[in-house]
């Protein structure tokens, strides 16, 4: 879980285009949205992207992408259990 | 099928939207209109003996029943073409050997068009994603009125959908799985078309020679939110603020309906319901159009002006295919059957990424109306160059110490140069990158980001409109990997780079984006013209040249200010 939580954080600051971050300076257990890394609505459809393409997990409805991604931790142990690849 | 024609189709409840399950190798099914391949007019060649694209091909057809409608020479220089288009030909992108490689460009497309009626006059393209058909509309507008260069502007709008537009949306997740429900409160997203409307505007000497049925364009204004690239505003204050300057001063009685944006997605048609009943309209009938042709982007602002227009005429209101129980954040009277009308003006709404929104009002010409004062477009003084100045420029191109950085390197280190904190600006495409550098610098020190800016608006144009992120997201989409990005996919309107600008700066006034193969100082300077003519309380404009192509990058932006003291004594004089 721990290697998976790292790679997420390296992915996103990746495809977010988080300039300047480090996978150390991200809490995975802080918000993603608003507060946290302050993430808008587009990150959050590119991150919907991130693990179709990466996790082969496609979401049904946009919508479920609130829950998923609360945090990177929630957010790995939904890849977890529904990764495909 | 001439305006007429498709006014009587819709009035008859007939919908273009049908479902496509597989089409050009999109994985997922979409609703959408789409024109038949088979149609003679989809594959015209000009009257120069060139082939014309699929967009070309439609703009062409609807602006040659349009002339003929008109009786007007379009071969004199007497007549301008003004292309509205958000994506022209952008399909040519999957297509490595094209055999032009300017048939990508917009301008290209707008002289091809233009080129096949002999038009002497380079044309302008407004490409100001969905309110780009109303923009065109209010340039054609604002040219007549303050300048007589143009007896007639022919204003054509056309849009072709592909591979790259749909699954931009559907990455986007801004596509319906269904029939859109303009309003409805079980909306769930938006349906796209493919079309071409073509309107001929001409300079009014005199309103009472109008025929009665004459429809009058009487005033129109864009506003910016300045709040997101893409969403809405929760407050719909840029659209708020375009209805008021559009109505002000004329009598909102006699508004027979509103012919609203009307998309079906859940927050466009929220906002339009809060600035509606902002504004005090609640109680006007409102309608979408889109349950027909669904949202046909740079087309929408020209073909729903056309078809309210013979609405109107005909003293009707065309319901709202689609909506079945009405749900918005705040309510609206949302027409859902055919309704007659004693109005004789209609306003139509526009609102689109990059923050713009747009205002149209239009009235019919009756017997014996009194026209007033608006329509002596005539008399208004046409105020030179005098009226404003130019007070800063900015210039950057590709530094010749540097030539071993490359672009994304340059644009960094100029960005690192000027010592802000603003990490959204690594989210940006190099386009949004190169326009908002000028932009720091033009206006550092000049403007309080911390109040709402009003009296600030951005005109910018480019040669190559957003290609340069357009190549991206191609990659995106290609067969083998086939993963649209919406974050690229946002960038792929040339105008969001105002939008960007403005969110910076809380700029609220117009912001507008025109596309000509090489900057013409000439027309900058009439559209700045214009644009402090049209809106007194209008006291900055930024504007100049923003381009990005091919791995270059060149920005020419200049701030203007009006010269209060002239304009008061110029209005002293009058």
């Amino acid at each position: 879980m721990e290697e998976l939580i790292y790679k997420l954080k390296e992915e996103i600051i990746d495809v977010l285009n988080l300039e300047g971050m480090k996978p150390e300076d991200i809490d995975e257990n802080a918000p993603l949205f608003g507060e946290g890394l302050g993430l808008d609505s587009i990150d959050a459809l590119e991150l919907i992207v991130l693990m179709e393409k990466n996790y082969g997990i496609k979401l049904k409805n946009a919508n479920e992408g609130k829950e998923i991604f609360k945090s990177i931790h929630v957010m790995a142990e939904y890849i977890n259990e529904h990764k495909t690849k | 099928m001439s305006s007429m024609e498709n006014y009587e189709a819709i009035a008859a409840g007939d919908s273009r939207l049908r479902l496509y399950p597989k089409h050009w190798g999109i994985p997922e099914p979409f609703f959408a209109s789409l024109f038949d391949e088979n149609t003679a007019f989809l594959h015209r060649v000009s009257r120069q003996g060139k082939a014309l694209s699929r967009m070309e091909s439609i703009a062409v057809t609807a602006a040659e029943l349009a002339i003929e409608q008109a009786g007007i020479d379009a071969s004199t220089k007497e007549v301008l073409f003004v292309l509205s288009t958000t994506k022209g030909n952008v399909e040519l992108l999957a297509e490595p050997h094209c055999d032009d490689p300017s048939a990508v460009y917009l301008w290209h497309s707008a002289q091809m068009i233009a080129g096949h009626f002999g038009n002497p006059n380079t044309p302008i393209v407004v490409s100001n994603a969905c309110i780009s058909g109303c923009a065109a509309q209010l340039t054609a507008f604002n040219m007549l009125q303050y300048s007589d260069k143009y007896k007639h502007i022919v204003v054509i709008g056309a849009e072709v959908l592909s591979k790259f537009i749909i699954s931009g949306f559907q990455s986007f997740k801004a596509l319906s799985p269904e029939r859109c429900k303009p309003f409805d409160a079980k909306r769930c997203g938006l349906n796209l078309g493919e079309a071409a409307a073509a309107i001929v505007y001409g300079r009014c000497e005199n309103p009472d020679t109008l025929p009665d049925g004459t429809i009058i364009l009487e005033a129109g204004a864009i506003c910016n939110d300045a709040n997101h690239i893409s969403g809405p505003s929760r407050t719909g204050e840029g659209l708020l603020r375009a209805i008021h300057r559009t109505t002000e001063g004329f009598d909102t009685n006699r508004i027979a309906f509103i012919n609203a944006h009307g998309t079906a997605t859940l927050y466009n048609d929220d906002m339009e319901s809060v600035a509606i009943n902002r504004a005090g309209m609640q109680d006007i009938p409102v309608n979408s159009l889109k349950g027909y042709y669904g949202h046909t982007l740079g087309a929408a602002g020209v073909m729903e002006v056309i078809l309210s227009s013979i609405a109107l005429q005909k003293h009707r209101i065309l319901p709202s295919m689609g909506s079945e129980n009405p749900g918005t954040a705040h309510p609206l009277n949302v027409c859902l059957q055919h309704s007659t009308t004693t109005g004789d003006a209609f306003l139509k709404l526009i609102s689109g990424f990059g923050g713009s929104n747009a205002a149209l009002l239009f009235s019919l010409k009756k017997e014996k109306q009194v026209t007033g004062d608006r329509l002596q477009v005539t008399d208004d003084k046409i105020r030179g160059s005098n009226s404003w100045e130019q007070i800063a420029k900015y210039h950057l191109t590709p530094d010749p110490c540097n030539l071993s950085l490359n672009i994304d390197e340059q644009l960094t280190q100029q960005y690192r140069n000027i010592g802000i904190n603003y990490p959204k600006f690594f989210k940006m495409d190099r386009l949004c990158k190169a326009g908002f550098l000028g932009a720091e610098v033009l206006l550092k020190d000049l403007i309080d980001d911390e109040k709402n800016n009003d009296d600030w608006g951005i005109i910018l144009m480019n040669s190559a409109s957003s290609l340069d992120n357009d190549r991206r997201f191609q990659q995106t989409i290609a067969e083998d990997d086939y993963f649209p990005s919406p974050s690229i996919f946002v960038y792929t309107l040339a105008n969001i780079v105002t939008g960007e600008i403005a969110i910076r700066h809380k700029i609220g006034g117009e912001t507008s984006f025109y596309v000509m193969p090489e900057f013409d100082e000439e027309l900058m300077t009439e559209l700045i013209a214009q644009s402090f003519n049209a809106n007194p309380k209008l006291t900055y404009i930024l504007c100049g040249w923003v381009d990005v192509d091919h791995g270059q990058h060149e920005v020419r932006m200049f701030l203007c200010r009006k010269n209060v003291e002239t304009s008061r004594r110029e209005d002293e004089e009058t």
